[in-house]
């Protein structure tokens, strides 16, 4: 078909979807004929009846006007009681405009259409975040809408600065993406990079995070998230200021912030809200945690198998007495367990919520027990698997959550194979693998890695807002400060 | 490819740098393994006899609720031949990583403790900081056997005694660790605590002396309390003074000090200490200034005696039991080389001066 902006070949396009509505209008009954297109269910009808339509068929002044060139500069120049309108030459231009809930105005002699931003569509209304809530602080969450959450970015920064980059991507789906950014701040290679990323997607249809997730990471085969995540205003605009790059993806109700350090991925909101020594603590349980969760049950399986003196006698003893008349070796035992936590995760996501709750109770009380008097499996084991699952979940980003599963695996099989050998053996290539990512130029281990010392006072421990005197070197190179 | 290249690489790295782990790599769940608690080492008609104590892994007797101790027997020419010999015997694998306790017999320590621990210091899982006792004028195993009888649970009361040593002293050196560090010392002589039964327990009144490893005395508690002044391990002592009045030692500090006068040795040795009052029977006031003075006095008198219990010991016997050659051999490198050959007669030859600072300082009446 040639591309030239015209009804006949816009009828052409759409003829077999319903839902795009067209019409005729004769201007003033003056007998010139305009044809209006739109996407029925993403058009604000009032709005396109009293600030286009209206002005269009009742104002007087339009009686004597002979061409179509006039009816543009009278709608442009003030005639649409509308703030939005656009003259559009492009067909594909044209098209997505249409697609995506605009009303067009096409002109078939000018072979120009007037664009007029009438969209509304029902979207879910800003409400507290699910994964991210917490108890001190803001309670507005992103939603599907991009535009809302960019409005939601804008209203925290205020900044002339603040930078907010329309792209577009998904061959098909056209999918709205917002590249926001502080532009006095930010390092622009890294913004340069991130955009040509969006800009290179060559995919049909942007459907789930992942899609997105994955084109923007460097190192795709890590298990470790390599961009961060949030549900929350707040957190992208202090990483915002910290010069880090947030996308905003149309229909994804979260903000991805780049570049993403392993840090940054155990920090929660609430490590600000509170005391500094109160944030501090809870950060370093954060680590313990974490340190619990991938290593408790590969200690377990190589101190009961191999190396029984790492414990002390009390312990084994203890443990010896509960392992009595369990069949199987500590490692099936913590292995098939693990399986079987995995398991009751998966179950309970797809369950509903008034069955997961009696699910919950069967899989972890009942069967759990019933495991123990029936000596399939020890109590001991069931207590360390247990602890590992449960630190698993203190960490705020469920995709490291996710991750360290994998990994906890992982080491629990290269101690059921070699013991504390096969576990060191392991922590050796965790440590490399980690130290080896690099994320936007930023290493995945900075600022642990970094020999700046001023990087150092949000990470493990989160010192006194008032110390937070400059961005981080690698971040951001020029700009660096924060306050004085 | 890089990437691939330097994970190849760190893998040989890590194969190669933790290749000696893989000695220890010997499969054994936990439940097939009978963690020996006690090991005693005895010496009896010319073979050593190795009696391991440790706890069924099945737990406490349902019916009493008790978990009985259970004992097996090793014999051999030597401690690890009997070591071996008890392996086999035993229903189980054996291991020593959790055993706290070694008892050496009388027998077995006058016949040599380095033959002792030779074998267990080789054993990569032990502790280092298991602890070593010597039970007197016994076979160890009829130290168990009679303890068993009374029906003390022999860890547990082992585990007491270890307690009550750290209430009074401030390390323990007889671990395993220390011992072996102390074998070194040629000149020196060895000193590990000795056990005696009581009635339902152990008590440990004081040291066995070792010369050239191999037991030679016991000795009683205040020479024992005097060589842990001179050894600056006192955490506490008690001190009874005729008039009525009991004292506690609540910080001490001793410190010796060398010196060389023509081959003579002086040794300084210097305890500044504090002592609490404890007990005041009699009438007359003490906590005046010169009755105070007066009790410091006697306190210095009392703690001097003590301490040369101990010196007298050493002279006596020309014994180095407070590892004096080590001292005079850091403080005096150079002469050291001509000392060293005749430092056996040298030892009894030490004079020895005293300095005693002391202070009583609370008395913790109420009201």
């Amino acid at each position: 078909m040639e591309k030239i902006i015209n009804s006949t070949n816009l009828k052409a396009l759409f003829h077999k979807s319903g839902d795009i509505v067209q019409r005729q209008l004769n201007v003033a009954h003056s007998g010139l004929i305009i044809h209006i297109f739109g996407v029925d269910g993403l058009m604000n009808t009032m709005m396109l009846d009293e600030t286009i339509l209206q002005p269009l068929t009742e104002n007087e002044e339009l009686k004597n006007i002979k061409t179509e060139k006039e009816v543009m500069n009278y709608l442009l120049e003030g005639g649409a009681y509308h703030a939005f309108a656009i003259e559009v030459t492009d067909f594909d231009l044209l098209i997505r405009y249409i697609l995506s809930g605009m009303a067009a105005l096409v002109f078939d002699q000018e072979q120009k259409a007037l664009i007029f931003d009438v969209r509304t569509f029902d979207k879910r209304s800003i409400s507290e975040p699910s994964d991210e809530g917490v108890m001190k602080g803001a309670k507005d969450s992103f939603i599907e809408v991009m535009r809302t959450n960019t409005v939601l970015i804008r209203r925290r920064i205020r900044s002339e600065y603040l930078v907010v980059e329309q792209l577009n991507a998904g061959k098909l789906s056209k999918t709205d993406i917002a590249l926001v950014y502080l532009s006095n701040i930010a390092d622009m290679d890294t913004v340069n990079r991130i955009r040509d990323s969006i800009n290179n997607l060559d995919i049909d249809n942007i459907s789930t995070p992942a899609f997105i997730e994955e084109y923007l990471t460097d190192n795709k085969k890590s298990i470790f998230p390599q961009i961060m995540y949030t549900q929350r205003p707040d957190r992208v605009s202090a990483n915002l200021t910290d010069g880090r790059v947030a996308v905003v993806v149309d229909g994804i109700p979260f903000v991805y912030i780049l570049p993403c350090q392993l840090p940054m991925l155990m920090q929660s909101p609430e490590d600000y809200a509170n005391h500094y020594i109160i944030g501090s603590s809870l950060r370093v349980i954060r680590y313990i945690a974490m340190i619990l969760t991938i290593f408790l049950p590969a200690f377990y399986i190589a101190a009961t198998t191999f190396q029984n003196q790492m414990l002390p006698p009390e312990i084994a003893l203890s443990i010896q007495q509960a392992k009595q008349d369990v069949p199987f070796s500590s490692a099936s035992e913590v292995l098939g367990l693990l399986i079987a936590f995995e398991i009751l995760i998966e179950a309970g996501l797809r369950l509903p919520k008034t069955v997961g709750t009696a699910m919950s109770i069967l899989g972890g009380l009942v069967v759990g027990q019933s495991a123990v008097e029936a000596k399939i499996v020890s109590p001991t084991v069931v207590v360390i698997v247990a602890l590992a699952g449960i630190a698993g979940f203190i960490l705020p980003s469920q995709d490291l959550s996710s991750g360290i599963r994998v990994t906890r695996f992982v080491m629990a099989i290269l101690a059921a194979v070699a013991g504390f050998f096969g576990m060191t053996a392991g922590l050796i290539i965790l440590i490399t693998h980690l130290c080896s990512l690099d994320n936007y130029g930023v290493a995945y281990m900075s600022p642990f890695v970094d020999v700046e010392t001023s990087n150092h006072k949000d990470t493990l421990f989160r010192f006194p807002i008032k110390y937070f005197t400059k961005r981080s070197k690698k971040i951001v190179p020029e700009n660096r400060v924060k306050q004085k | 490819m890089k990437k691939t290249l330097f994970l190849i690489s760190n893998l040989l790295i890590i194969t190669f740098l933790l290749c000696g782990c893989t000695n220890d790599m010997s499969r054994k769940e936990i439940d097939e393994v009978n963690l020996i608690r006690v090991l005693a080492i005895d010496y009896d008609q010319n073979e050593y006899v190795l009696t391991s104590l440790f706890s069924p892994s099945g737990g406490a007797d349902p019916e009493s609720g008790e978990a009985s101790e259970e004992t097996t027997k090793g014999f051999g020419k030597t401690p690890y031949e009997a070591y071996e010999d008890l392996k086999a015997k035993a229903k189980k694998a054996v291991s020593l990583g959790h055993t706290g306790y070694f008892l050496i017999g009388d027998a077995a320590a006058e016949n040599g403790i380095d033959i002792c621990f030779d074998f267990i210091s080789r054993d990569e899982t032990v502790k280092m900081d298991a602890l070593f006792y010597i039970t007197k004028d016994s076979n160890a195993l009829d130290f168990i056997e009679k303890g068993i009888e009374n029906k003390q649970k022999i860890h547990e009361d082992l585990e007491a005694i270890k307690q009550k040593q750290e209430e009074f002293v401030t390390r323990n050196d007889n671990t395993l660790v220390n011992l072996l560090n102390e074998m070194k010392q040629t000149y020196s002589s060895v000193l590990i605590p000795y056990l005696i039964p009581d009635e339902s327990s152990f008590l440990t009144p004081g040291y066995a002396v070792f010369d050239q490893m191999k037991l030679r005395d016991y000795l009683d508690e205040e020479t024992s309390a005097g060589v842990n002044f001179i050894k600056n391990i006192i955490r506490n002592y008690p001190i009874y003074l005729e008039d009525q009045v009991g004292l506690l030692v609540s910080h001490s500090n001793t410190k010796l000090d060398s010196k060389l006068d023509n081959e003579n040795i002086v040794i300084t040795i210097k305890v500044d200490y504090e002592t609490m009052i404890k007990e005041v029977n009699t009438p007359d006031s003490i906590f005046t200034g010169d009755r105070i003075q007066e009790l410091t006095k006697k306190q210095n008198q009392f703690l001097y005696e003590v301490i040369n219990l101990a010196v007298n010991y050493s002279k006596a016997t020309g014994l180095d039991i407070f590892q004096i050659a080590r001292m005079v051999e850091k403080q005096n490198m150079k002469e050291w080389r001509n000392l060293e050959s005749n430092w056996v007669e040298i030892i009894s030859d030490i004079e020895y001066q005293y300095k005693f600072n002391s202070r009583i300082t609370k008395s913790f009446i109420l009201g």
